[in-house]
């Protein structure tokens, strides 16, 4: 019989018996589905597990994966990303210091990016003595000269005495400042002492441990770049280096690379080859996006072991449920009446785990931040993914069992 | 006027080898009768009562509600039956733990045509009714076996149903609580609800005006009330 006519004769009998057509009356069952949820609030929270456990995986994963990119790219902006090396090439201007030169260098400082540039150069082992007779320590040690601007880029961290400036690059002051290990190996534990270099004297005026970038600079004697100068003229070994240390802002590096020998050395810019770290953006695009496919995919796995988890749940519950679908069914509920409301059970409470979860993910990724001393960076839109989630897995997991549901008969169901 | 019409009705459930819980039976049941069917256990009595309340259906026979032919019927139909003309009353009284004695009555209502506020005051009404008006809020988890099986009665009666099926009401009371709920049914017919009661107590048997007995599937009546209806 089609379903017309089937439906005319059903309301022909219904009229006849004096009934009222049957309807879904959603509110009336969706109320029922949430008394359901409340008064039973230890089945509840058993069904709800999965979904918790899920959107707690979910946020904390991608809010922490996102918290570690973040102090990733934070290191690599704040250092290598913003530093370019100029050398000059191996048949290129060694002794010609000219594009090294105060207008070079103000050519260069006007280019676009461009937010500090100064010379540096670097003259091999040198033997390094302690001014008193009666100590025969000497270490061999590269010297490095740099103007006040390099200096800056190459931020060596003082822990004693100060470090140069422009006095003393003016005047070409005989001053070094030393890394700790050779201050250590001379047996200097303080500034004001004198060192001998090629029987010349330099006073110390400071000690550093750390650097912020050119970390060979560690095991190298600093001198202001003027005073240097004899020295690395006066050195025959032929291996003297000379180069322009630049920092730019963040994301310019490469474009200042391929600018910067043009603007040191514009009659023969061939002769200068300008060093940028690897492209930061690329590589930490590169590095995000592994880190995100595998916070996904984790993150994926914990919400579909939450969705069958709701499902298991609600599919146990359903044995000690039987007698209660026989009795709706046998007060006039109908199949689809019990399917909506085990589905909207089921939704209601994987929506409530994932709210639940989401807060216990953000509350993770906040503590574990905290602890380590991060900035947390979460996308709050993933809270409220999770929570859709959740809601979307309970939607999905309850198909099963309220299928399940509506194929018991309820003369069975009841004497069950 | 005739309600409920059996005519050749079987039922036989096939479990490896068939078993005849009911062989073909003709009968009438007027509008406000009070029948009462009894038997031993297994006798096929249980499957009457499911057959008569649509929560079974047969294998053969016409099976009418006040003229309506229900063999073949849709869950819909069959489902509006049940919900707005049939009421049960079960001897594990089915009653909801976690829902207290109001709600459980208002369950009887919540899949027919009544609004939330209406069911809400039948459901206040009918428990008023069972001597219940001061346990309205209580979890059946609190209440005494009578009480409980009251509160199914009033969830059966809520609904305002023509007939009332009750399977073993007394089946797990005691003799006072019996003799309780039997006064409650015999009130329910007086004001004109057709009462039909499954039962293996000889006592609650004999309440009926038209009392019916099973054995082997064969339905047999031993009142002349029964033959002036039509039972043959």
């Amino acid at each position: 019989m089609p379903t017309g006519s089937r439906k005319r004769r059903r309301r022909a009998d219904l009229t006849t018996l004096g009934l009222v057509v049957p309807r879904l009356r959603l509110v009336d069952v969706l109320a029922e589905s949430a008394l359901s949820v409340v008064r039973h609030p230890g089945r509840s929270l058993v069904t709800a597990l999965g979904a918790v456990l899920g959107a707690a995986a979910f946020v904390s994963v991608l809010g922490l994966s996102s918290t570690l990119g973040s102090q990733v790219s934070d290191a690599f902006d704040a250092r290598r990303a913003t530093e370019v090396v100029v050398n000059a090439d191996a048949d290129g201007p060694a002794t010609d210091a000219a594009w090294q030169g105060g207008p070079a260098l103000k050519r260069l400082t006007r280019l676009n990016g461009v937010t500090a540039a100064g010379a540096r150069v670097r003259v091999p082992g040198q033997e390094v003595r302690r001014a008193a007779a009666f100590t025969a320590t000497t270490v061999t040690a590269p010297v490095v000269g740099l103007d006040p601007a390099s200096l800056g880029v190459v931020g060596p961290r003082l822990v004693a005495g100060r470090a140069f400036d422009r006095f003393h690059e003016d005047n070409a002051v005989p001053v070094v400042m030393l890394p700790r290990t050779v201050a250590d190996a001379l047996g200097i534990a303080r500034t004001g002492v004198a060192v001998f270099i090629a029987d010349r004297a330099y006073t110390v005026i400071g000690v550093f441990d750390d650097v912020a970038r050119q970390p060979d600079t560690l095991t190298a004697v600093v001198m202001p770049f003027a005073t240097v100068q004899p020295l690395a003229e006066g050195d025959v070994s032929d291996q003297v280096k000379r180069s322009v240390l630049v920092e730019t802002s963040p994301g310019a590096a490469r474009l200042v690379a391929s600018q910067a020998p043009l603007a040191l050395r514009p009659e023969g810019p061939d002769g200068l080859q300008a060093v940028a770290p690897a492209d930061p953006q690329t590589l930490r695009r590169e590095v995000e996006g592994e880190v995100t496919r595998f916070a996904l995919l984790v993150s994926g796995v914990a919400l579909v072991i939450g969705a069958v988890s709701i499902g298991n749940a609600a599919t146990a519950g359903l044995a000690v449920r039987v007698s209660e679908i026989g009795l709706r069914r046998a007060v006039g509920g109908r199949p689809v009446h019990i399917f909506v409301q085990l589905v909207g059970e089921t939704t209601v409470l994987g929506g409530f785990g994932g709210v639940l979860g989401a807060l216990l993910g953000v509350v993770t990724t906040g503590a574990v931040s905290l602890y380590n001393g991060w900035v947390p960076v979460l996308d709050l839109r993933v809270a409220v993914l999770a929570s859709l989630g959740g809601a979307a897995a309970g939607l999905a997991a309850g198909f099963v069992p309220a299928l399940r549901a509506t194929r018991l008969q309820p003369v069975n169901a009841l004497h069950r | 006027m005739t309600l409920l019409d059996l005519a050749g009705v079987a039922r036989t459930y096939n479990d490896g080898h068939p078993v005849y819980a009911l062989r073909a039976t003709t009968l009438t049941i007027p509008e406000g009768s009070y029948v009462t069917i009894s038997g031993p256990s297994g006798s096929g009595k249980s499957t009457l009562l499911n057959v008569l309340g649509l929560l079974d259906a047969p294998d053969e026979g016409s099976y009418r509600v006040r003229g309506v032919e229900m063999a073949g019927a849709d869950e819909a139909l069959r489902g509006a039956v049940r919900g707005q003309l049939f009421g049960f009353v079960f001897q594990a009284f089915h009653l909801l733990p976690g829902r207290t004695a109001r709600e459980n009555v208002e369950i009887g209502m919540v899949y027919g045509p009544s609004r939330r506020r209406e069911r809400r005051t039948r459901a206040e009404e009918a428990l008023a009714r069972m001597g219940l008006g001061h346990r309205l809020n209580a979890d059946p988890r609190a209440l005494s076996g009578g009480e409980r099986q009251r509160v199914a009665i009033a969830r059966a009666v809520a609904a305002r149903p023509r007939v009332l099926f009750c399977d073993e009401p007394t089946g797990s009371l005691d003799s006072a609580n019996t003799a309780n709920v039997l006064t409650l049914l015999r009130e329910l017919n007086n004001d004109g609800l057709t009462v039909v009661v499954v039962t293996h107590e000889a006592e609650v048997a004999a309440e009926g005006g038209l009392r019916l007995r099973v054995e082997d599937g064969i339905v047999t009546t031993h009142t002349e009330e029964a033959r002036a209806h039509g039972f043959t």
